[in-house]
């Protein structure tokens, strides 16, 4: 086999797989019924953010929390916690 | 078949023989390629799934929220806030809630505790088993997954906690949220307002924030500008707002996007650097030979083009497949220590990334396109000196 047949089906063969993978990951998307009930447990509860790190107020609540919340804990604080360096500024 | 499409054929499997005779280094190139496409590509995967995630999830967050601040903190509001709300032609409705967090000292979670005024009966369909809390008995709270596992109630229905001046009030379970709900409920405990303020001591006349109801959704900001204007020591959070926090919130700008930008575009530009320093002398005599035998200049940029092609394009699939396999199976594995940070109570992911085109440009014009670029460049200088100087 010439090396840019070998090389057209080695990409041919990612691709497949490529598309195998989308598809397989597609069946673990949330349902229509999922969504209704994340609406109704949002509009019922009031909840205004999601639930990913619980380590810090500020991180828990992103969206109603001070921007500089770090910083308030008492005079000269550091921020520590690992989880407020993956959220990024909103302001 | 054309002539010149088969030229192009034939220059492109001299190229990976080319390639195939420095596999050593070149197969150590296309590793480390892919690995900073894989780490470029897994965050703009996963921070793309959680903006999409927010996005939907939270389309139907509270109209307005009302917060007093204090000193720049946020403190307990008055209810009588929510009565002078009232007079705000537009708002429908007025709600309290009173929450706030429960940090256990035996298992180190951290609890949401939730008190509201009024469940809504849909609400039972969120729910894995079990019912809402009912208004009269006191105590009783539908709990989140992650709550679930981190209290290990192990089949018990009641347990207790100890309230802040460390008097104790138990309660007893009569719900679990559903876990494909987990990335809003896990680490929730949902109760009464009544329970919430008996935990947390807080009096009748003050609640945690107000939820405002507006009669026509359109006029949100006005009458958020409205409520401002009338209690100037409160801060007003709009859906809107929230909707755009969390469309800023995941990306490159974040400590810890930055520190993977900066250390993929380090690697890049470390291996970047070594194809534009020069080519190896073995090269430019290949070069050379090939002038001799009557490769034109375009001849030559056209091989050392399809041989980056060919590594660049194929870390590019292999890099972006790992990074979906990552976020995708894998819940994002190498991601959640900085995630999570020390959250004891977390959720379960499931995200399923959205491949959008934009994502993997963004990959391409960081990755490929600087590279393609910089192999090109010492090709074509080697390429154009005589034949006989380049061999010698």
């Amino acid at each position: 086999m010439r090396p840019s047949s070998f090389f057209l089906v080695l990409l041919v063969t990612l691709a497949l797989g490529d598309g195998a993978l989308l598809l397989l990951s597609s069946s673990q998307m949330r349902s229509p019924q999922d969504q209704q009930e994340e609406g109704v447990l949002v509009a019922g509860l009031g909840l205004t953010d999601l639930c990913l790190a619980t380590e810090a107020r500020y991180t828990r609540n992103v969206s109603i929390t001070d921007p500089i919340a770090p910083f308030m804990d008492y005079p000269g604080a550091l921020e520590h916690f690992p989880s407020g360096s993956f959220y990024g500024v909103t302001q | 078949m054309n002539t010149g499409l088969e030229k192009q054929r034939n220059i492109l499997d001299y190229g990976l023989m080319s390639l195939w005779r420095r596999k050593t280094k070149n197969l150590s190139v296309l590793l480390v390629f892919a690995l900073v496409i894989f780490l470029m590509s897994s965050f703009q995967f996963l921070t793309g799934a959680l903006t999409d995630v927010a996005q939907q999830s939270l389309r139907l967050a509270p109209e307005i929220t009302v917060q007093k601040m204090v000193a720049g903190r946020q403190e307990q509001i008055p209810i009588s806030y929510g009565d002078k709300l009232q007079e705000i032609f537009g708002i429908r409705r007025v709600e309290p809630r009173v929450w706030g967090y429960h940090f256990s000292t035996t298992t180190g979670g951290n609890i949401t505790m939730l008190g509201v005024s009024s469940f809504d009966p849909r609400l039972e369909t969120a729910l894995l088993h079990g019912r809402l809390p009912s208004g009269s008995s006191a105590g009783e709270v539908v709990l989140g997954q992650g709550v679930v596992r981190d209290l290990d109630l192990k089949g018990r229905r009641k347990f207790s906690f100890f309230r802040p001046e460390l008097t104790q009030k138990t309660f007893t379970v009569t719900g679990e949220f559903k876990p494909e709900s987990e990335l809003l409920t896990a680490d929730l405990m949902v109760m009464s307002i009544a329970d919430s303020r008996d935990f947390f001591h807080i009096s009748e006349t003050y609640a945690t924030d107000l939820l405002v109801t507006v009669a026509n959704p359109a006029e949100i900001e006005t009458i958020a500008r409205k409520i401002a204007e009338l209690l100037p020591d409160t801060r007003v959070v709009t859906r809107p707002q929230i909707l755009k926090t969390y469309n800023a919130v995941f990306g490159w700008r974040s400590g810890f996007g930055s520190v993977c930008l900066l250390t993929g575009l380090a690697a890049f530009i470390i291996l970047a650097w070594d194809k534009a320093s020069g080519m190896t002398p073995e090269e430019k005599r290949e070069i050379g030979i090939l002038k001799l035998l009557g490769w034109q200049t375009s001849d030559v940029l056209a091989v050392r083009f399809y041989e980056s092609f060919a590594v660049s394009f194929l870390a590019l699939l292999l890099g972006c497949t790992l990074g979906y396999v990552h976020i995708a199976f894998f819940d994002g594995a190498l991601f959640r220590p900085v995630m999570f940070g020390w959250s004891v109570i977390t959720p379960h992911l499931h995200l399923v990334p959205v491949v959008r085109f934009g994502d993997v440009l963004l990959v391409i014009c960081f990755t490929v396109l600087p590279y393609l670029a910089v192999t090109i460049i010492p090709a074509w200088r080697a390429a154009s000196v005589p034949p006989d100087s380049a061999m010698r």
